[in-house]
């Protein structure tokens, strides 16, 4: 066990250091000019542009300019601008070309967003999905369950943002059946927290939730015509246990799998929903810096999304193998 | 009785009536697995269905020109008599704008959402044919080959769909720019140039490796085949086992995969259009029609509707499809 563990670590890192190292060679070795793009394009002289390259160190030679980010990442950095110092403290990302601020600064600010909208979301998905799919297996081949999976496939074939888009035009604003979407601190006040985030979560919860409940009704039909199911069925139990207490436990096992992926790829994958309903979140964040060819925040965005998704496909992988003692360890 | 008799002829001689069935399952047994599969899916008739609305949108896509000459108009012609001060239309569809014009600019609906056809389709093409390409290239060589190659291929794999795509996708887009000499000096059509074949590379460098992962699973179990060690006991090259007797088994899965990417990509491009990372003006693309059309959808709705049904039909008719040309070519997943 441990050497599973050990080795799925050693493989996480080795992902995490690849993308650090490919991000950065794409914002800074490849020929794109930070300095350039700082400066702006009118009243930019030469002097002005080859401060900011060397206040940013972008003169130095690119392998020092990596370990400076890397160093930064862990350690911090200060930063020189005009003889006044800047210090950006521990997780640096950089300084933001647009408002100077450090990236992971306003990353802080932005993720309360993002992560509020994913947690509704996936207490929505899971309940409605799973609940909806074990329905479905249990009733299988029925009418009920033929048009519940011909509608989820239909809806699920919809381009997402499309569903979003006009949910939130024609039952917001013009007929304003639901809630209009924003955002309130949860410390701050939760029943407009609950009432600016209810339309996102709803939109996104039931679109998504067709794919759990395809997903968990075929495994709760695979689950509910094993040997242990008869079993329980013959030891009297009521349907109600045998479904939900016997057959869900292990269906559900799969399910998680993607549970866990799904909601690391939709804390950085929330862009559309944040971007139709106006929600100020990572998402949005990323859309606005590039608008604004804000590079820093762009590739910190990046980064930290792509440690988020790594480490959750590791803990998947470990979850995994401790729920269903059937996965070998190799 | 000569059942079980090597001789087989002796057991027809005596029952002349057997000899019909034997030759009617032999015949049966003569058709490919593809033909197979095709024979099923043509008596799909909600999958024929959803072949016609997408041949009709290839027929759009590709008459594009023609349908606006037919109607008189261009799709990049201003009619600012047409608009009000504050920028709403002051015609509906009428015999000279058939669909009505934009608002602002004026410029011809039909003409705009026909020439909208074109690059949701060739983005989309194009990606699922280099994403199958590269995909399928990989995955052969990984199973097959194994060793280092296949470790350094999995890792690959590994590493790209461990990637947050979408976010890579808006990143790619600045960079590729100013590698072009920035958005600032690149004109409008150079950018939008720019853009369109950074999408076509987003797409594919991140579609290729569901499918080479699912294509090295096979290869890893085909190649232990008496088949594909005869082949190689005699001596045949590597590249020929690959593309000669390894690749006319992976039919399935790689037909599968890519009329399963075809909808995924054309509501990929149209949602990176949206977000104003895809396509840009002055290229006509629904994606980017829809992000302008919101602002006006409650005083202009056929602006608005006009792109949407256009993605909705084709990229419901093709997921529909994807999932029936799925069920022909392995009837296991439909329970």
């Amino acid at each position: 066990m441990l050497y599973f563990v050990a080795r799925r670590l050693v493989s996480a890192l080795s992902v995490v250091l690849v993308t650090l190292i490919a991000t950065f060679t794409l914002f800074f070795v490849a020929p794109t000019d930070p300095a350039a793009a700082i400066c702006g394009d009118r009243n930019c002289t030469q002097q002005r542009y080859n401060e900011i390259k060397r206040n940013l160190h972008l003169d130095r030679p690119k392998v020092q300019q990596f370990a400076e980010y890397t160093a930064g990442i862990f350690a911090g950095r200060t930063f020189e601008t005009a003889g006044v110092k800047q210090k950006c403290p521990a997780p640096c990302l950089g300084f933001s070309f647009k408002n100077d601020r450090p990236v992971y600064e306003t990353l802080k600010t932005r993720l309360p967003v993002t992560v509020s909208l994913v947690a509704g979301y996936a207490v929505l998905v899971l309940t409605i999905g799973v609940f909806v799919g074990s329905l479905a297996a249990k009733r299988r081949g029925t009418m009920g369950d033929r048009a519940l999976m011909t509608s989820t496939l239909v809806l699920s074939s919809i381009p997402y943002y499309i569903v979003a888009l006009m949910i939130s035009l024609y039952l917001t604003i013009l007929y304003p059946i639901l809630p209009r979407s924003g955002y309130t601190p949860l410390t701050e006040n939760p029943g407009k927290w609950v009432a600016g985030l209810l339309t996102p979560w709803l939109v996104l919860g039931i679109y998504n939730c067709t794919q759990y409940a395809r997903f968990s009704r075929g495994s709760m039909v695979e689950t509910l015509s094993e040997d242990f199911i008869r079993t329980a069925r013959a030891k009297g139990l009521s349907d109600r246990v045998v479904t939900y207490k016997h057959a869900l436990r292990s269906g559900l096992i799969p399910v998680v799998t993607i549970f866990g992926l799904d909601i690391a790829g939709s804390l950085a994958g929330a862009i559309f929903t944040e971007k139709i309903f106006d929600l100020p979140g990572l998402g949005n964040l990323v859309i606005d810096s590039l608008n604004n060819y804000d590079l820093p925040v762009i590739m910190g965005t990046v980064l930290v999304a792509s440690v988020f998704l790594v480490m959750m496909n590791f803990i998947v992988d470990i979850a995994y193998s401790l729920i269903d003692p059937r996965v070998r360890l190799a | 009785m000569s059942i079980g008799s090597p001789d087989s002829t002796v057991g027809v001689e005596e029952h002349p009536a057997s000899a019909e069935p034997v030759r009617a399952a032999s015949v049966a047994h003569g058709k490919s697995p593809t033909r197979i599969a095709m024979d099923r899916l043509r008596k799909d008739k909600l999958a024929m269905v959803c072949v016609g609305i997408i041949l009709f949108f290839i027929l759009v896509a590709v008459f594009a020109p023609l349908l606006a000459k037919l109607e008189g108009q261009t799709f990049s012609a201003f009619h600012t008599d047409l608009v009000d001060e504050f920028g709403f239309p002051t015609t509906g569809p009428n015999s000279q704008h058939w669909l009505g014009v934009e608002p602002k600019t004026g410029r011809d609906n039909f003409a705009r959402w026909v020439y909208g056809a074109r690059p949701s389709l060739i983005v989309a093409f194009s990606a699922t044919l280099f994403g199958t390409a590269v995909g399928v290239v990989a995955g052969l060589l990984a199973g097959f080959l194994g060793g280092w190659t296949d470790r350094i291929i999995s890792w690959i794999i590994d590493f790209v769909l461990s990637l947050p795509y979408l976010l890579f996708a808006i990143a790619l887009v600045p960079i590729v720019e100013s590698m072009r000499g920035g958005s600032f000096n690149l004109t409008p059509e150079e950018q939008a140039s720019t853009r369109f074949y950074v999408l076509i590379f987003v797409l594919s460098f991140f579609g290729w490796a569901g499918l080479a992962r699912i294509i090295r699973g096979e290869v890893l179990s085909l190649r232990e085949r008496e088949f594909v060690l005869a082949a190689k006991a005699i001596g045949v090259p590597t590249r020929q086992v690959l593309f000669k007797e390894l690749l006319p088994n992976l039919v399935a899965p790689i037909v599968i995969s890519a009329s399963l990417s075809l909808p995924a990509y054309v509501t990929a491009e149209a949602g990176l259009s949206f977000l104003g990372v895809g396509l840009v003006e002055p290229v006509p693309s629904w994606g980017q029609t829809i992000a302008v059309a919101t602002n006006w959808f409650k005083a202009d709705p056929i602006f608005l509707w006009l792109p949407v049904l256009g993605i909705t039909a084709l990229v419901l008719s093709m997921a529909l499809l994807g999932d029936a040309v799925r069920d022909a070519f392995d009837p296991k997943t439909r329970r």
